[in-house]
């Protein structure tokens, strides 16, 4: 497929790989963040981790959309999906997570009427085919999913549908990025920027990490040669002593972003004050509402939620992975009691979550290794 | 994903992935598109 099998080349990951083994200074160790769950589910799925010499080590980021979402937000969905007359929608890896009373598919099998859908148009074409239910659309996700709940909820508004609503817990990449940089917890050398989100925020964002933190950033596409070429590059500036934001991923992602998205999202959503992370706590201006011209939409103000914070399992060690200061498999569960069958944390049920990727790809490299 | 087919008018089109699945696109956020471009789609929307 065009676009696809070209960054999947064999023969140029390896010529890549070449280059990556030249470009780095003997004795050096080098830690870069890939930001985006989909990365780290490349990099595993590709064995690209394989192909980097030992001294230029990856680190997980915290851009799953699942991953992030804390216990009390999952608390507060099954409040809504059990109100009588609802039909509650949300993204099938959402329907796992698990919150302080099991899950959105344990509250299912008690009766409450959830259904997963592919995208928030297909919550809003139940609505339409049952005009008699309250639909609510679970929406989670970054810049990247966002503009596509705020065109559906624009959509409903211009086709009169007003059985269907929206619980919005969509949140924005660069508070945590900032709120990781500010930690004393993480060294990090440079990031492998979010190419999705950049399509639709652009690359100007991102613009403070060598601004104000002196690191570099490379926008970076999903395939193995994607991202080969993006560590590369960030090497490279290393090297030479640079430091700014570069764009691998020019094919898809423009420099100012997707202005309309922008536009649109700005007239539908509005910042929260602080939005509350699994592993990261609260952090300010991190999470968006629906704003006041969309109120009438928000699920939040039909039906009343719990808003509780629930802290994690003790066990569970997810803030840790999605701060990048363990690697999956250093937590205590990791394989054992939290499986991708039954996870316990939210980074072992989302593909994008480092945990899944780990046990589904790299924990058989791993397996080698100790043989 | 591909484009199959335009409904301009309700800023919509039909699209196939990788594997022949066909599902509804949102449209509104790109430039006009043509029967037999790619997309990248994410949650039903076309970003680019």
């Amino acid at each position: 497929m065009k676009f696809v099998d070209e960054f999947r080349d064999a023969e140029l990951g390896r010529v890549l790989a070449g280059e990556i083994v030249a470009a780095v200074e003997p004795g050096r160790h080098y830690k870069l963040m890939e930001v985006c769950g989909g990365h780290t589910h490349s990099i595993y799925k590709y064995g690209v981790d394989d192909l980097l010499p030992e001294n230029v080590e990856l680190v997980h980021g915290p851009g799953c959309p699942v991953c992030v979402i804390p216990m009390g937000r999952v608390d507060d969905g099954i409040a809504l999906a059990e109100q009588p007359g609802v039909i509650f929608t949300c993204f099938g890896d959402m329907m796992r997570v698990p919150g302080s009373h099991g899950t959105l598919l344990d509250a299912k099998a008690r009766g409450a009427d959830i259904r997963m859908v592919y995208s928030p148009l297909d919550a809003l074409r139940i609505a339409k085919s049952e005009p008699e239910r309250q639909v609510v659309f679970f929406a989670i996700g970054f810049e990247t999913t966002a503009p596509s709940t705020a065109l559906t909820l624009k959509r409903a508004r211009a086709e009169g549908v007003t059985n269907f609503s929206c619980m919005c817990s969509h949140v924005t990449i660069v508070p945590p990025l900032r709120a990781l940089l500010d930690s004393p917890d993480l060294r990090l050398d440079g990031f492998i920027g979010p190419g999705h989100v950049s399509t639709v925020v652009g690359a100007r964002p991102f613009e403070f990490i060598p601004v104000d933190y002196g690191k570099p950033v490379v926008i970076s596409g999903f395939e193995p040669v994607d991202i080969l070429q993006s560590v590369l590059m960030i090497l490279r500036q290393l090297r030479a002593g640079r430091c700014e934001v570069e764009n691998q991923y020019k094919r898809v992602v423009p420099y100012e972003g997707n202005l309309r998205a922008l536009e649109v999202m700005s007239e539908v959503f509005a910042l929260r004050p602080h939005f509350e992370w699994r592993g990261l706590g609260f952090i300010s201006q991190s999470g968006l509402r629906l704003s006041d011209d969309y109120a009438d939409l928000d699920a939040e103000q039909r039906w009343p939620v719990p808003g509780v914070r629930v802290a994690d399992p003790k066990a569970c060690q997810c803030g840790e992975v999605l701060k990048g200061v363990i690697k999956p498999w250093e937590c205590k569960v990791f394989g054992t009691a939290c499986t991708p069958e039954r996870p316990i944390g939210t980074c072992m049920v989302s593909s994008e979550g480092a945990c899944a990727a780990y046990y589904n790809y790299g924990r058989f490299a791993r397996e080698r290794e100790v043989v | 994903m591909t484009v199959v087919r335009v409904d301009a008018e309700r800023m919509l089109a039909l699209c196939e992935d990788e594997d022949g699945a066909r599902s509804s696109v949102e449209i509104a956020l790109v430039d006009p598109v043509r029967p037999g471009q790619v997309l990248l789609v994410h949650a039903g929307t076309a970003l680019a």
